[in-house]
């Protein structure tokens, strides 16, 4: 089955939820699916819908980036489930896909697909909250994963863990306030000869030390 | 890509491929294990793509990434067929060497080979002493295989064990095989998978279903991992046998989705399987069905239970269910369904190809064939071995393994996974097997096999351990969720310095508890760790309890830095990195650890130079007093004598 593969898309960061406040004079994107929108609008449309509404150019803008975002996870989420064919038995498979695209699940992309499904959403809600891939709230830009399995254990991996707080003052599971960093603790990454073992944004790094540790954390932008 | 319709068209293809390959050709093999990847043999392999390239090599040299070859102490791994030259940690800057010297003029590159305890060089991978005491039947031909072609597979005789099944074999004589070699489950249990299969073959309804547990949860074990990704073609073939022999006619592979390179070979594997009419409708022309689906799991180690994998195969949350009737006779959707292990699965080609008098006669009497284990820890050579069953320990961990590392005391292995059981120098000489472990208190599990070393404290692995399997208890029963927690509240008193006496038995207590009225394996196995470091390091406990001592020098409530004044030449490198400022000194001024500030972090002990040794960790006495001021000047006697 080439279901988790198949589909090479290019995924959304959790980045362009949080960046809608922050764009607001920003071009208007391609907003695909809806109709009226399905084109970039002229700057002349805009200046006239915003003459006759009595609302700034950037507020309708901003609107209309919303709508398109919007409409796009819907169309992402749409596609998901079409692709396990509305399958309740799916639920897990396609909450992964989710994460995998939006590295989180927001409730609203929860609500939508067990709509779908129709099952009760405190089901998604008990999936999402029992599985460790699963995240219900935004992810950092920056992924660090400490490997706590045992040979990391036994060869000094709650050390390497307090050096890891130290250098991006988040505990285990926390996302810093300002997205840059989540930071977890995994059981066990396989490569434990290089124990104990962080992967940065998919990259392993063998016990570093204080000071290299402080370079790669200032190397993420 | 054409159907193969018959077993005859499964043999004109191997003729094929085979008379399309030249074996004096050489080869060069990378590894592209995770191990090895992770040390980024990728890089590797695209400077041997780009070097043969500039040297005009190009058609007569190939290039092949295979799976893990298991060495992964010493990746990336490099092996240049014929001659099976090995190269260890190879990094992209070697690769002109290589091909100038190796591939071009047939000479070795002497400083990249395997040099041995005396300085002596190995050249050939099968003299390495690391392979040379394995027995590598099942793992062994991940390193002849790229994980993506079906055809490297059906080149070394692939599928045709189960050509052999489904035309000269009925369903039953397939079971009877599997049955009299008496194979075993290697996911943990042992339980004899042709009995499993037996009663999932009786059980009443046509729907049934097989599965491939592939959910490897245990920290410090990945050989299912090196198998899916490695060699998934044998993995799904011995699937394929077993639906037939228990008259299933779908499948499923539940895989974690941490293992992304498993799922995307997997997915590759199935894909060509399909395009060769080996899976599908009318595999082979035989009228056998077959079709198989991956199940990726969320990431819960209790979802790798067999009925708890069921129940998230059905799309709830993986947690265990009764088991008043066995999964085998109610399953997926109360269906009977056939669960094993990668490697139970992996074992059933060579089953079926060679015989079951050929099985048995490997490994011991309880046990049949071989095991893979991964070895790790304080051990010199970390990988994945494949040893005949009734191996024992100390040859595992000293011929194979090459022993401890920096040359420190072995104190314990840990086998078995979280719940399994450490076992101490005594037991050294335990032959591995099923029963042995289990009898020692211990047990076979997947197969982790973690090292440890004097600087080890038993009480804080314990710990670690019922931490996880207080984590990862789902909470359904009480004995596991409560009595994992109270266990960890003890052992953290103990780690502490705030144990009590009576805590010991406390913990035993509590263990009989768990094991007794839990539901599922996680439960009646999670006091293991506990119960066999308490029967074989109980002075530890003991220490930890009555002296607030750390034997080993780990739990941090119990321990002190300090620097012996005798042996600081003041240089400075602790003082530096220190990440609290804990340490004064200065120019020819002894350095001195504020113990009020300092958190314990080790950093000084690990930077200051072996040569002074002048840091010390001390437990259980208190610590010697400062240097009297105006005396902290250092004696430079080194100098002078």
């Amino acid at each position: 089955m080439a279901r988790g593969n198949a589909r090479s898309r290019s995924r959304k960061g959790s980045s362009s939820r949080g960046a809608r406040g922050a764009s607001k004079t920003a071009p208007v994107k391609k907003a695909r699916g809806i109709k009226g929108i399905d084109n970039p609008l002229s700057e002349s449309v805009l200046v006239s819908v915003s003459d006759k509404l009595g609302i700034p150019v950037s507020q309708i803008s901003h609107v209309v980036e919303t709508i398109g975002e919007v409409a796009q996870e819907a169309s992402d989420t749409d596609e998901i489930v079409k692709e396990y064919k509305a399958d309740k038995s799916a639920l897990i498979q396609i909450l992964l896909e989710i994460q995998r695209q939006s590295r989180w699940l927001p409730q609203d992309v929860l609500m939508s697909v067990c709509e779908k499904l129709g099952i009760p959403l405190s089901r998604a809600y008990r999936i999402a909250t029992f599985y460790k891939a699963f995240s219900l709230i935004p992810q950092g830009r920056h992924h660090l994963s400490v490997c706590m399995g045992t040979a990391c254990h036994v060869r000094g991996a709650p050390r390497l863990l307090d050096r890891v707080i130290d250098a991006i003052d988040i505990k285990p599971g926390e996302t810093s306030p300002d997205e840059k960093f989540t930071l977890e603790t995994v059981n066990c990454l396989g490569c434990c000869a290089l124990g104990p073992v962080i992967v940065l944004d998919g990259d392993y790094h063998s016990n570093p030390s204080p000071k290299e540790l402080e370079k790669l954390v200032t190397a993420c932008d | 890509m054409a159907r193969l319709r018959s077993a005859t068209d499964l043999g004109k293809k191997r003729q094929s491929i085979l008379s399309r390959r030249d074996p004096s050709k050489p080869c060069v093999t990378i590894c592209s294990g995770t191990g090895c990847h992770a040390l980024r043999s990728d890089q590797v392999a695209e400077a041997f793509s780009r070097e043969i390239s500039s040297n005009g090599l190009r058609a007569k040299v190939d290039i092949r990434r295979t799976g893990c070859h298991g060495f992964c102490e010493r990746g990336p791994i490099v092996v240049i067929f014929p001659e099976e030259t090995c190269y260890l940690g190879i990094k992209p800057e070697d690769v002109p060497e290589i091909v100038s010297t190796t591939l071009v003029k047939k000479q070795l590159v002497e400083r990249l080979l395997y040099k041995d305890a005396e300085g002596k060089k190995v050249a050939l991978e099968g003299e390495i002493p690391f392979y040379k005491h394995q027995r590598r039947m099942v793992f062994g031909s991940n390193r002849l295989i790229d994980p993506k072609s079906i055809d490297d597979y059906i080149a070394l005789g692939g599928y045709s064990a189960l050509a052999k099944a489904l035309f000269e074999m009925s369903p039953e004589e397939v079971l009877q095989t599997v049955k009299q070699a008496n194979l075993r489950g290697r996911g943990g249990g042992g339980f004899p998978a042709g009995v499993k299969w037996e009663t999932t073959r009786n059980a009443p309804g046509d729907i049934k279903y097989v599965i491939v547990n592939a959910d490897e949860g245990d920290p410090g074990a990945f050989m299912d991992r090196s198998l899916l990704e490695g060699n998934p073609h044998s993995v799904i073939e011995g699937l394929i046998i077993g639906a037939y022999a228990i008259g299933s006619r779908e499948g499923y592979v539940y895989v974690r989705q941490e293992y992304p390179l498993a799922v995307s070979n997997l997915t590759v594997a199935l894909k060509q399987a399909h395009g060769y009419g080996l899976l599908g409708k009318n595999i082979l022309g035989s009228g056998f069905d077959f079709d198989v689906i991956i199940h990726r799991g969320a990431g819960a180690f209790v979802s790798g239970e067999s009925s708890a994998l069921m129940t998230a195969i059905e799309g709830i949350v993986g947690e265990p269910r009764p088991k008043y009737i066995r999964t085998a006779v109610s399953g997926i959707r109360e269906k009977p369904s056939n669960l094993n292990n990668v490697e139970t699965w992996a074992n059933i080609p060579l089953i079926i190809d060679k015989g079951a008098g050929w099985f048995t006669s490997i490994g011991t009497e309880g046990s049949k064939g071989t095991k893979i284990f991964s070895l790790v820890g304080k051990v010199n050579n970390t990988g994945l071995v494949e040893v005949p069953m009734g191996m024992t320990l100390r040859e595992i961990i000293y011929d194979i393994g090459g022993g401890i590392r920096q040359g420190k005391k072995f104190k314990a292995v840990q086998t078995g996974g979280p719940s399994g059981g450490c076992l101490p120098e005594s037991l050294l000489d335990l032959p591995v097997d099923f029963d042995a472990l289990t009898e020692a208190g211990s047990m076979m599990g997947s197969g982790g096999m973690i090292v440890m070393d004097e600087d080890n404290c038993m009480v804080d692995v314990a710990r670690y351990f019922t931490e996880f399997l207080a984590d990862e208890s789902c909470g359904k029963c009480i004995p596991c969720r409560a009595g994992t927690e109270q266990m960890v509240t003890i052992l953290n008193r103990i780690c502490d310095g705030e144990g009590e006496s009576g805590d010991i038995e406390l913990l035993e207590e509590i263990s009989e508890v768990v094991q007794d009225a839990s539901l599922c394996a996680l439960g009646q196995t999670a006091p293991n760790p506990v119960l066999s470091t308490i029967k074989y390091f109980r002075d530890e406990y003991v220490a930890h309890i009555e002296q607030k001592r750390c034997p080993a020098k780990v739990c941090k409530a119990l321990i002190s830095y300090y620097i012996d004044p005798e042996k600081c030449t003041a240089c400075g490198i602790c003082l530096r990195n220190c990440p609290v400022e804990a340490i004064s000194g200065g120019k020819n001024l002894v350095h001195v650890i504020d113990q009020d500030k300092c958190t314990k972090c080790n950093t000084c002990f690990e930077v200051c130079p072996t040569r002074f040794d002048a840091v010390v960790k001390i437990s259980g006495e208190p610590v010697p007093a400062a240097v009297p001021s105006g005396t902290e000047m250092v004696r430079k006697k080194g100098k002078q004598e």
